[in-house]
């Protein structure tokens, strides 16, 4: 009753009138709740991007990378040069069922030479199947097969046309690479961002046949360092899982010297740093929200103390406990959700400041602005209480002496 | 049947040393429709006396019946209610919500009673016509003279019609005219039945009151009936008749009603001499 009669407008009418006051003490909501709002924004629309991303490149690719767990003890770093994986088990896994490619990944040493010598990356020896598995299209021309073409031929990673060549659309081009010639058959579509947690910039490689390493006798030396698979259907997934497992381990002897990653879990790798980043940032923004909420009981508790002759008249008048009590808590409230409207305005400003100068899409979704506009009313609940409480418990008459 | 009723209440403050009798053993009954003023020096327990009449505190002993109800220890939410609908305050210091316009003080018990925003500046509004302050509705206390908040003041404790009003010193920082102005709100009010409790330093003002109660030391030392217009007995003598302080007394800051009577056939002496020096000083200035 006695909310809709006047507390509402005693409380608008009170932080009016203290305008400043007022808003200094909506700062520090406005700030907390605008900087959750914008990290969960940031992080949402980062991880966003990253599994659409991972999506569109592996929905159906399981990646095995070799893995070398005793190589830290002799203070080696896990080098994608020694692997565990061999071309045993490739051919082993291309009689899997349900696999509809496996594409080998072989990092190789060596610089190439067109018109200038490439520094800028790695050159990879593949398969044909690499396009499809990585759902790349080409820019110019098409990617070489390892089953017809020759072995002399390559395709560029978008940025390693301008590494190698002059020339902008370098098809029919020749490079040198370890005294052999090689064609450029095709240029790959930039790929948006690197699809793997490897610092593999497929942007910056070189590709080569599988057949180039036979003819250049470099066959026991490369190693393979990833090997992509292809799965027809999302559900043969786990069961293809398994099997691979399983024939690795008997082709490794039993060493689990391998990881044998499902699209989720290499989306995983990523989505999991950025999710720790999200919950320190969303830590350090509730902290600023607790300090925000610690103002407003400070500025309400001098609004009581200063305010104390009024409460006395109000109940010199006619109003009981519960009536100061809710009139207090209304303006806590009153300041802390203007404060919060505020900062949800400032953080969907602060999107579209950063869509318009960085190239990040923060997502903000209505969840996340109706948790916004809920923790600052709960911080004027909780924080506004207390002295809400101290003003209705304050006897009529010695409010009233207070002047 | 009185509307209040106290039976030997006391109210003490603070603790062990430092513990003062504010109100000691004080019974009195009050009808319906009696105008009283309270009159005593200050400290001696009038201002008590009135808050705990209008429920504002609590006596620490004793009983006090309103409207034949044990209310001494009442809740703090039905005190607070008992409060709004059957007392209204008038103080000294007015007590106005300085920013908020005379309306909405006028209106503020109205609020803690429910009555929705229209009605209740519309009650207010009527309020205020009657105490002749109409046209001041949208002006800020700040802007009014003494006289005209007291008015508002009034307006204030009137709105909620309650049936007894407890003016704390209604006329203390009045001057005459607005002494009156207010005096003459108040027995307006008490012509249509309603009962006044009013503490007064002013003798002149007991004129209004059909009963005076004089206290000292926290209890009542004398309780009178007068007529309406005429100056209490009691208040005459004890206030007119008695000679002013001496320079010592005032240097010491002893109030009038503190002061023994001081011998009259001295202090009359005193006076003449005094008044005859004058005298044939200015006539002796002419010639």
């Amino acid at each position: 009753m006695s909310w809709r009669n006047g507390h509402i407008h005693t409380a608008i009418a009170t932080v009016r009138s203290n305008r400043w006051l007022s808003f200094l003490t909506m700062l520090g909501v406005i700030v907390g709740v605008a900087s959750v709002i914008v990290i969960v924004g940031i992080s949402e629309g980062v991880k966003n991007e990253i599994t659409s991303q991972v999506n569109s490149f592996s929905k159906n690719v399981i990646t095995v990378q070799s893995k070398v767990d005793n190589l830290s003890s002799f203070g080696v770093a896990q080098s994608p040069a020694v692997s565990t994986l061999t071309n045993q088990d490739i051919s082993s896994l291309n009689k899997l069922h349900n696999v509809t490619a496996v594409v080998p990944l072989v990092i190789l040493s060596g610089l190439a030479q067109g018109d200038k010598t490439y520094h800028g990356g790695i050159i990879i020896a593949t398969t044909q199947d690499l396009p499809k598995v990585l759902n790349q299209s080409l820019a110019f021309g098409s990617f070489f097969d390892t089953n017809e073409t020759s072995s002399d031929v390559a395709v560029l990673g978008y940025n390693a046309v301008a590494g190698l060549f002059n020339e902008k659309i370098p098809l029919g081009y020749s490079f040198i690479w370890r005294g052999q010639a090689f064609i450029v058959d095709g240029v790959l579509n930039e790929f948006k961002t690197t699809p793997f947690s490897n610092n593999t910039l497929f942007n910056n490689t070189i590709f080569i046949p599988t057949g180039a390493l036979q003819q250049l006798s470099l066959m026991n030396n490369a190693s393979i360092f990833q090997i992509l698979i292809g799965v027809n259907k999302s559900k043969n997934l786990p069961a293809v899982d398994k099997q691979i497992t399983a024939i690795l381990l008997r082709n490794h002897g039993g060493q689990k010297n391998f990881s044998v990653l499902l699209p989720s879990q290499v989306s995983q790798s990523n989505t999991s740093i950025l999710n720790l980043l999200a919950t320190l940032s969303i830590g350090i923004a509730a902290i600023s929200l607790f300090v925000g909420g610690v103002g407003i009981m400070n500025v309400m508790l001098m609004s009581v103390t200063e305010r104390m002759h009024e409460i006395g008249i109000r109940k010199a008048v006619g109003a009981t406990n519960r009536q100061i009590m809710s009139q207090f808590l209304v303006e806590a409230v009153t300041i802390s959700v203007v404060g919060g409207i505020i900062g949800i305005v400032l953080a969907m400003l602060t999107d579209l400041a950063l869509r318009a100068t960085t190239n990040l899409t923060p997502s903000l979704n209505w969840r996340v602005i109706a948790v916004g506009a809920l923790v600052s009313m709960l911080i004027g609940i909780i924080f506004g209480s207390i002295p809400a409480v101290r003003a209705a418990k304050k006897e009529p008459i010695e409010a009233l002496r207070n002047e | 049947m009185s509307l209040i009723k106290l039976e030997e209440v006391s109210k003490l403050y603070g603790f062990g040393d430092a513990t003062t009798l504010a109100l000691d053993e004080v019974s009195i009954s009050i009808d319906k429709g009696e105008f009283v003023a309270v009159m005593g020096p200050s400290g001696c327990g009038k201002s008590t006396l009135l808050n705990i009449m209008g429920l504002l505190d609590r006596p620490t002993h004793g009983t006090y019946k309103l409207q034949n109800r044990v209310v001494e220890r009442l809740g703090h939410n039905r005190a607070a209610k008992l409060r709004r609908d059957t007392i209204g305050f008038i103080f000294q210091s007015y007590n106005m919500l300085p920013r908020q316009t005379v309306l909405d003080n006028v209106a503020l018990p109205l609020v803690y009673k429910g009555i929705g925003l229209t009605k209740r500046l519309k009650l207010a509004s009527s309020m205020l016509e009657r105490v002749g302050m109409q046209n001041r509705e949208y002006f800020y206390p700040t802007q009014l003279s003494g006289g005209q908040i007291q008015c508002a003041a009034i307006a204030r404790a009137l709105v909620n019609e309650p049936s007894i009003i407890i003016a704390d010193e209604p006329t203390g920082n009045l001057d005459s005219a607005g002494s009156r102005l207010v005096m003459e709100l108040l027995s307006e009010i008490h012509l249509m039945g309603n009962t006044i409790i009013f503490v007064t330093h002013n003798p002149d003002l007991t004129r209004y009151a059909t009963r005076v109660v004089y206290m000292r030391d926290g209890r009542i030392i004398q309780d009178e009936s007068t007529n309406l217009g005429e100056i209490a007995e009691t208040a005459k003598k004890r206030l007119y008749k008695v000679r002013t302080k001496s320079v010592e007394d005032d240097l010491a800051g002893v109030s009038l009603l503190m002061k023994t009577i001081p011998d009259k056939t001295e202090a009359a002496l005193s006076r003449r001499n005094k008044s005859k020096r004058r005298d044939s000083k200015k006539t002796g200035g002419r010639s």
